[in-house]
């Protein structure tokens, strides 16, 4: 029987071992694990999984390399995140002052950005990413051999599927399906947990629970 | 080189205050007085139980270069996350039920994070450096709105 591994963590799923926290037996097939079955260990859904051509080897994904070409002018969304991202460099220096003044800046393009799109467009988006983007980016990043980069596209092409995910979930059961559930999002990675205490350490990133912002249900 | 305090894991074994030839570390307000923390000097560091206490180099060697074919690719990633965000935007403010606005919420939050991740591996990762100052030149240069807070951009070139 085939192993399945998780995208987002790493577990493999042995179906020689089943899933004793959930009260998989084992000898149960992946393929007859029940549709809310979930990581044991970040807690991402069956979609997540790939079968492993044999054990220990992910089986190959395609590449498409294509890179467009770059417009001019950069939406008030990216530079929210520029800047933003700047605050955040000053905050590791510890220089609260100036954080706060690219802080200040910041804000300004947020209250720009538009309230244009649904559910579908956001999910039009990550396929846009996670069919040709993120691949993209890998190649050009392996060829340049930057690592910085790499590892940024590691942790964001994750990040990527598990807010798919969280958007399929929605889309498909409605808020039925997270009203028992709390919401965490990693500060250092942007990974999203659904569950009652996030993990001791980030699925993806590897930060200690404390980076975890928990995201409360309002009225 | 200026000593900086966790405060996080600093569990107030109080050897930095032993061990400081300046009073540098006595403060009230958990941080290190940087007017009279010494260039050179590591003794809190090293004498700090807990690894509370690192020192924060004044200048920073610059980002390791990036080639055009990494920037382009970072920033077609970078516009869809911009897309992504106003998607998240628009399920806050017109999400009928908690848990849609909550849901936008965290998305939000997720996709700034992996835009600022973004940015910062094309190019901005240091507040100090050309890249930095260049790109809020040109929003200086730019056409902006009243609400645009232009002393905070001009302060900010001053000091980087």
């Amino acid at each position: 029987m085939k192993r399945y591994r998780c995208t987002i963590c790493g577990y493999d799923y042995d179906p020689a071992v089943g899933d004793p926290s959930h009260g998989i037996a084992l000898g149960t097939p992946f393929e007859d694990l029940p549709g809310d079955w979930v990581c044991p260990v970040c807690g991402a859904d069956k979609t997540l999984f790939h079968a492993l051509a044999e054990p220990g080897l992910p089986e190959e994904t395609p590449v498409s390399a294509a890179i467009d070409a770059q417009p001019a002018a950069i939406s008030d969304a990216e530079k929210a995140a520029i800047l933003s991202n700047l605050a955040r460099g000053y905050q590791k220096q510890f220089r609260a002052d100036e954080a706060a003044l690219f802080t200040q800046l910041a804000d300004y393009y947020v209250t720009r950005i538009g309230h244009e799109g649904d559910v579908d467009s956001f999910r039009a988006a990550l396929k846009d990413d996670l069919s040709g983007g993120y691949a993209a980016a890998f190649e050009a990043a392996r060829k340049s051999s930057d690592r910085g980069a790499l590892r940024a596209l590691t942790w964001g092409e994750k990040v990527s599927r598990i807010q798919d995910s969280v958007l399929g979930r929605w889309a498909d059961k409605g808020d039925s399906s997270f009203e028992d559930t709390k919401v965490f999002v990693c500060d250092a990675c942007g990974f999203i947990f659904l569950g009652q205490t996030p993990p001791d350490i980030c699925p993806v990133c590897k930060v200690p629970a404390f980076k975890f912002n928990e995201v409360k249900r309002g009225a | 080189m200026r000593a900086v305090r966790n405060i996080r894991l600093c569990t107030k074994d109080c050897l930095c205050l032993y061990v400081c030839p300046t009073g540098a570390t006595n403060t009230e307000n958990g941080q290190i007085d940087w007017d009279k923390c010494l260039d050179a000097c590591r003794a809190c560091v090293d004498a700090c139980p807990s690894g509370a206490i690192c020192k924060v180099p004044h200048n920073y060697p610059p980002q390791q270069p990036k080639t055009d074919a990494v920037i382009s690719a970072m920033n077609r990633l970078s516009r869809s996350k911009g897309k992504q965000r106003q998607a998240a935007r628009a399920m806050q403010a017109q999400g009928n039920s908690p848990i849609a606005r909550q849901l936008g919420q965290a998305l939000e939050m997720s996709v700034i994070v992996t835009a600022e991740d973004l940015a910062r591996e094309a190019g901005y990762m240091l507040p100090q450096s050309s890249e930095a100052r260049a790109f809020l030149e040109k929003l200086l240069d730019e056409e902006q709105g009243a609400e645009f807070p232009a002393d905070a951009a001009r302060e900010l070139l001053n000091r980087l």
